[in-house]
This record gives C-alpha cells, structure tokens and sequence, in this order.
C-alpha cells in the first residue's frame, strides 16, 4: 500500500482584492464626508414631516440648550467662485487680477471675522468695561466658529487651550440646573452661552450678535443678506425636551430685531408617527 | 511580508538561465489600515441633514382690533399646549425626566360665566397621535374633519401635479401647482380654519414644532403661534400675569407657507 501523501498547502489569501474594494470604499466615505461640527452642547431636534433641507452656507444657527443658553455660529459662502461670478457680473470689465482678488471673498472666516469686528464697536459704545480683542483673538474666535461665552469672558475663554475650552463646556452641562444658574451668575467664572435676558430698555448681547452681523451682511455680504432676508438664513436648533418659555425668550428677542421669518430644525419623520 | 520565491521545479538547473521570480505581497496589513480608516470616516459623517421648517412670526407691534376680533369667529380653533401634571399642577415625569404633552382645546371664543370665568368644560383634550392605517388620529383628526374641504381639493391637486398635468416642465408644474394650491387654502368660500397656538411656559418645544408641523400636513394656512391670556391660565391653572396693554405677540397674521 501506497502513504497517502498529504499535500501541504499554503493558507495564505490573495488579499489584493480585498484591498481594492476597501479602498474604494475609503474614498466614498472620503468624498462624500462632510464632518461633524463641533457644537458645546448636544441636542435632539423634534421631528417634522417637512422635507426642506437645511442649507449649510449662508446661515446664521441659534443653538439653544436645553437649559436656555444660546450659542450663535455663523456660516458664509461655501463656494469660493460665488463671489467672483457676482463681480463680474456687477462691472464686466474686471481685470483677471482683480478678480482673482475676488475668490473666497465670502467664505465663513471673513463674515465672521466682520462680524465680530462690528459687534465689539457696538458693545463698548454701551458696556462699562469694554472689550478690546487683539487681532490675533478676533481670528481665534473666528476659528472656533461657535460664539459660546459673553463677550466680557472672552478674552478669559480664548486665553485657554482647546482641550479646557472643551472641558468647561462638558463640565457645564454635567450640572443640575440650579448650579448652572449659580455657575452664570459667577463673574469669576467664563460664563456660558450669550445674555439673553430681555432687560426693559436695554439690547442683550444676543441682539447685538444679529444686528452687528445683519449690518455687515447688508454691508458686503449680498448673498447672506439675502438669506437673512427670506429666512433661509436664520436656523433655530433646539432640543425637543427644551421647555417652551425658553424658546419663547429667544423668539420674543428675534421679534424685537423684526427678524420674523426664519427656520426652525427638525429630523425627519413620517407622517404615521 | 513580500516575499520573492524562487521556483524550482524540474531537478535540472542550467547554469546561466535567469531564475523565474514570482512576487507576493502581502496585503493583509493594508486591508487592515483601509478597514481601521473607513470606521473612522464611517463614524465621523453625518449623512443626514436636518430638515427645517420654515415659520414666520407676526412682528412685535400694535395689531388692530379688527385682526383680533377675526379670531373670535366661528372659524377659529385654539390649542393649547400643555404638559400632563399632577393634582398640584406640577408636570409629571416618566423614569426618563420626559414630560407627557397634552393638547387642549376650545372652538371659537371662550364661554364665561357671569363673573366672568371661564368653563372649564369647554376645553377638550387630545394628543398628538399622528395616523394610523392612514386614518387621522388625536388632534390631527379634529383638524383635518374641520379643513376636509380644503384638504380634499388639495389632494385632487396633487393628483394631477404627479401626472404632470400642469405643464410638461417639472418646475413649471411645480410652480402652477403651488399657485392653485395657495389659491385653495386661501378660499374663504370653504371656511378655513383659524389656528391658534398657544403654549404654556412647561410646555415642549417638540409639541410647538408637532402643532405648527400639523398645520402644513392638514393645509391649514391660517395659524399664529400666540401668548396665553389670562382666561386660559385660569383655565390651565396657572399662575396669572399683568396681560400687556399693547398687541404683544397676539398679533394675527397667517403665518408659514
């Protein structure tokens, strides 16, 4: 009789292919990868059956906490070609280099650098204490895209670094809401959220947020005006738990800047639920 | 990991002959990396967007009585937004800390008794419930049973909007349809009703967005989101407050769309 042989054969796997498809794969995710933006608190929107979408330049979002704190974060154009199009529109005879000049003219960092601009001459026309930013700050708090502190705690908040930025958000909203009152009304401490409180015959710092960024929209920025405007370019974003007067206090404030028309956001849900 | 074997097969070498190579690599560790990097980007992305609803509010100044008195016709319909509370008129809270929201409401003006109280028995409670097997439920069937004309017209609207019989161009259709739709809402002739919203202090903000979102699925166009008065607090039993002299937020506009 014959051994049987045993043929020794090798376990490796051709992973070539497998390699293929999962690059492929990577680049999908890659491409179509818009991130998630960094917000101080999180919050579930209710759901509606409306199927608008929210648009993602050209918007101001008012984030409300559950709590009642209003953070505001300002998007420009997203399209750096936008604004080029419209100068050449506006006086055809632009030169190449000129136009060049043109490019990005409205992207988020510079409405928001603006805004920031006008909104620290409005506030020391009336505060005590006034706030002079450096111009190395203004670009820091324009980085950061969401406006979160008053602006008294902001030369305090930016003196921080990002990870104890992070940390007095998370720290925040681990409180109950009695020690988060307390915490606000502490002025040792970088408050959260804007003021908001509608004090008789006396503009909260919210309103001055949207009249500084209302007047440099109206001032270079046609396309976010224009959203302003029809309403497109004011978000609301709030939790569904959020109780009602304190979206009634927000409301009321954007009545008061005759902002009537703007959008609220929701998930998607379908009509049977 | 590559790894460049030589063949040998056959016993006989010549001396001189190029040696046959085959080249492996080893992708595993590749496969590996690719996978690690997709979970990432996988959970970093938000795919959905949000969705938003559009709403216009009524601006803070003097509205005129004759807008207020409108509301006071036959066609109004006031909600209440409301929590479920307890005996002492605290909100209750379920093992989450979520609140129970609660709908009233009342048809037309408030009825008052000669001391000029309010009945309690006029406001009726609901939910929101949404549909069921396509039949309305809760708050939205009283609403669509009150607009079923409106809403019937509508619907024969969207009929034709699918067979593109407004016009062959999709936009176009769009637009025309739109136009006929308005027109429809907006015909007295059929008696629409007049929304109002009102929510108490406690109240959610996912039922706020629930009434106005009932508002566009039963193609109500006339709706205001308003402040409590004191009847309804009363009603409502809660504490009462100095009602402004001025118009405040009760103004009357047809909000949305």
């Amino acid at each position: 009789m014959g051994k049987v042989k045993i043929k020794r054969k090798s376990t490796l796997i051709d992973m070539t292919a497998m390699s293929d498809v999962t690059v492929l794969l990577l680049t999908f995710f890659m491409l179509t990868s818009t991130f998630l933006q960094k917000e101080p608190v999180q919050v579930e929107t209710p759901s509606s059956v409306q199927e608008q979408k929210v648009s993602d330049s050209n918007v101001v979002n008012v984030l409300v906490s559950p709590h009642g704190e209003v953070f505001l974060s300002v998007a420009g154009e997203a399209d750096p070609d936008a604004s080029v199009a419209y100068a050449k529109e506006l006086n055809p005879d632009m030169s190449a280099a000129e136009l060049r000049k043109e490019k990005g003219k409205w992207a988020s960092d510079s409405v928001r650098k603006d805004a920031i601009m006008q909104f620290q001459q409005d506030y020391n026309e009336t505060a005590k204490n006034k706030v002079q930013l450096t111009v190395d700050e203004v670009a820091q708090l324009a980085k950061l895209g969401t406006i979160a502190v008053p602006f008294a705690d902001v030369k305090k908040f930016l003196a921080l670094s990002q990870v104890e930025q992070d940390k007095i958000f998370t720290e925040f909203n681990k409180l109950s809401d009695e020690e988060k009152e307390a915490y606000n009304k502490n002025p040792n401490n970088v408050r959260v959220g804007i003021p908001i409180d509608t004090d008789k015959g006396h503009t909260n710092e919210f309103q001055m947020w949207m009249r500084a960024i209302k007047k440099v929209a109206q001032g270079n920025y046609p396309k976010l005006n224009e959203a302003l405007v029809k309403g497109e370019g004011i978000a609301v974003k709030a939790d569904k738990n959020t109780a009602f007067d304190k979206m009634h206090t927000v409301l009321d404030n954007l009545q008061t800047l005759k902002m009537t028309r703007f959008t609220l956001m929701t998930a998607l849900k379908s009509q049977d639920e | 990991m590559a790894q460049i074997e030589q063949s040998d097969k056959g016993g006989k070498k010549k001396k001189g002959a190029q040696k046959k190579m085959s080249i492996h690599v080893d992708f595993t560790p590749m496969v590996d990396m690719n996978m690690l990097l997709i979970t990432f980007f996988m959970l970093c992305t938000t795919m959905l967007k949000s969705q938003t609803l559009k709403i216009a509010l009524p601006t803070n100044e003097k509205v005129s009585d004759e807008q207020k008195n409108q509301a006071g016709e036959s066609q109004a319909i006031t909600l209440l937004l409301d929590v479920e509370r307890d005996a002492k008129g605290q909100p209750v809270k379920d093992a989450f800390g979520n609140n129970k929201t609660v709908i009233y409401y009342y048809e037309g003006a408030l009825k008052t008794d000669d001391a000029g109280n309010p009945h309690r028995e006029q406001l009726r409670k609901e939910e929101f419930l949404g549909n069921e097997n396509n039949v309305q439920r809760g708050i939205r069937k009283i609403l669509h049973d009150r607009n079923k004309k409106i809403i019937d017209e509508v619907n024969k609207l969207k009929a034709d909007w699918r067979d593109n019989k407004f016009s062959k161009d999709d936009e176009e259709n769009q637009r025309l349809y739109e136009e006929a739709a308005n027109k429809v809402r907006n015909n007295n002739d059929l008696k629409y009703p007049i929304v109002m919203i009102k929510a108490t202090p406690d109240a959610n903000w996912s039922s706020v967005i629930g009434a106005l979102d009932e508002m566009s699925i039963n193609e109500i166009s006339h709706y205001q989101l308003e402040n409590l008065n004191n009847q309804e607090r009363k009603m409502l039993g809660l504490p009462l407050v100095d009602e402004p002299a001025k118009g405040g937020d009760a103004a009357a506009a047809p909000a949305g769309n």
